[in-house]
């Protein structure tokens, strides 16, 4: 464990070697994620100004489910990236196989390879907007509760992690698993915004098909002291068998691999 | 001999594999989108639903209206759509850009034709978008002849303009020759500014007033608001007056900033 974690902070030193070359970039990168939550932050707050509260949530309220959604995703975003791209740029041109031949675990090699600074604007969006809300809501965390959020972020990010490990194995059979990815990730959209608000279908989804709302919904639930059923901190133990399962899958793919020899 | 032959039709099988598995993902994204359309178009309606949980009208607009309006914008979306800016740093670094400009066509017009035939092509594809629309989300279409004159008209205005918006947007990457910052800062404005995610009554006016003052909207809010009867179809020759100064205003402007920007391209290959 050591090891690995020694390794990472070797991989990440060598990566910010070379981001550093290209400045620009990073700022660039980091600021566009800033510019695609703005349409949708700007669209509530006009929502907003209209009326008196949404569906009985007032829009602090729902900064905050935004941000604790913004701030798991941004984990994924920041340390997890490659799980993306495993197929379209490690499979299909063959570098995937220089994985194989090296005396580390593969999935932590491809997840070693990148991180990505586009996701540290969306950790300071989610930030911003956590902070923005628990001031606007005059909510002052106590240390347990503190770390009752950070928990909560770590195992949203856990949850996204696993549900992309979980479909980028696709790409061991069908080569870019992007849109099977996709699929499954874009309905972290429905947990920008209280569950309560859809159908009892998509609740039963975001809860236990596709947990996306552990990482905001129960958390924010609880930190306004909404609802304070066994859901509100179920949220690590989610994350740690999907994870468990992610990684099961994984092995399983990797059996079935087979090179594209380029 | 036996064991060359089998290694031989094993690679060779795999390379054959490859084929289908890349024709199977062009298929899958087809699916996907369609999934991915579901899931925007039921968290638009879900949301507007419970904006409207307290309230039976906000900026004068009933949930009906808005929620007709809304997916009206998703079936349309392609409006909005222009890839200019993406063009003009694609053919940048591939040196592509000398070659447009030796050519005996007008290079923007070459543009606008292919833009517009690709806007067909784009409504086209998103039948399934109108189909799904209606009979998942209950979009009532209007029935309206006239309404749907005035907003043919009005889009294709709307689209022009926009066009030679983008135009000039492209014309930065002259300068700068970076893109993807430009790009996504153009994608994130669009989906606020064009009108598609919030109908422009429910606006506060101040906002309402900087949305029309650029040019986003001319393209899905101002022909939607015909078409949806939120703009009264006696006001459609003004919009189309309005609209038409646009085009010009902005197709002049176009032509202005290319003639001084294209002094500046330096390809990056090529």
């Amino acid at each position: 464990m050591t090891h690995y974690l020694s390794l990472y902070w070797a991989f990440l030193l060598q990566q910010f070697k070379s981001y550093a070359e290209y400045r620009m970039n990073f700022i660039i990168g980091a600021s566009s994620t800033f510019f695609m939550q703005a349409a949708n932050l700007l669209t509530l707050w006009v929502v907003m100004q209209q009326i008196p509260s949404f569906n009985g949530w007032s829009f602090y309220e729902l900064l905050l489910v935004y941000g604790l959604i913004t701030l798991s995703k941004s984990i994924n975003h920041m340390f997890a990236d490659n799980l993306w791209t495993v197929g379209r740029v490690y499979i299909r041109s063959g570098q995937f196989d220089r994985f194989l031949v090296r005396p580390l675990d593969p999935l932590f090699h491809l997840i070693a390879d990148r991180f990505c600074y586009d996701g540290v604007g969306n950790f300071l969006v989610g930030f911003i907007l956590l902070v923005t809300a628990l001031m606007g809501l005059n909510i002052t965390l106590s240390p347990p509760m503190v770390f009752y959020v950070c928990v909560a972020v770590l195992s949203g990010g856990g949850i996204f992690i696993a549900l992309n490990l979980i479909t980028c194995v696709s790409a061991f059979w069908i080569m870019d698993s992007v849109p099977v990815t996709r699929a499954v990730f874009d309905n972290h959209l429905f947990a920008q915004y209280p569950l309560t608000i859809y159908p009892r279908a998509v609740t039963l989804l975001l809860t236990w098909l596709i947990p996306y709302g552990f990482a905001s919904f129960y958390p924010a639930s609880y930190i306004l002291g909404r609802d304070v059923s066994a859901y509100v901190w179920a949220g690590p133990a989610v994350a740690a068998v999907l994870l468990f399962l992610g990684y099961k899958f994984w092995q399983f793919g990797l059996r079935s691999y087979s090179s594209t020899g380029s | 001999m036996v064991s060359a032959l089998r290694r031989h039709v094993s690679i060779y099988s795999a390379i054959a594999a490859i084929v289908p598995k890349r024709f199977l993902a062009f298929r899958l994204w087809f699916w996907i989108s369609l999934i991915l359309r579901v899931i925007e178009m039921t968290i638009l309606v879900y949301f507007w639903r419970a904006a409207y949980a307290e309230s039976a009208s906000l900026g004068g607009l009933t949930l009906t209206q808005t929620l007709t309006y809304i997916l009206l914008a998703q079936v349309f979306e392609s409006l909005s759509d222009q890839n200019l800016i993406w063009e003009f740093g694609f053919q940048l670094r591939e040196g592509g850009i000398i070659h447009m400009l030796v050519r005996p066509v007008n290079y923007q017009a070459s543009y606008y034709v292919q833009a517009l035939a690709g806007l067909f092509m784009q409504l086209i594809l998103n039948i399934p978008t109108a189909l799904m629309a209606t009979f998942i989300f209950g979009l009532q279409w209007p029935t309206d002849v006239a309404a749907w004159g005035a907003f043919i008209l009005s889009a294709l205005l709307g689209y022009t303009a926009l066009f030679f918006f983008h135009w000039c947007l492209a014309c930065i990457t002259f300068y700068t020759t970076e893109v993807w910052g430009l790009g996504v800062l153009i994608y994130g404005l669009t989906r606020f500014l064009s009108g598609g995610l919030v109908p422009l009554a429910i606006m506060p006016t101040w906002l309402r007033t900087i949305v029309l003052a650029v040019p986003f909207s001319q393209a899905v809010a101002v022909p939607l608001n015909l078409l949806t009867g939120i703009t009264p179809l006696s006001e459609a020759p003004a919009v189309w007056l309005s609209q038409l100064t646009w085009v010009i205003g902005l197709g002049l402007l176009s032509q202005t900033i290319f003639r001084v920007a294209v002094r500046k391209v330096t390809v990056q290959g090529g």
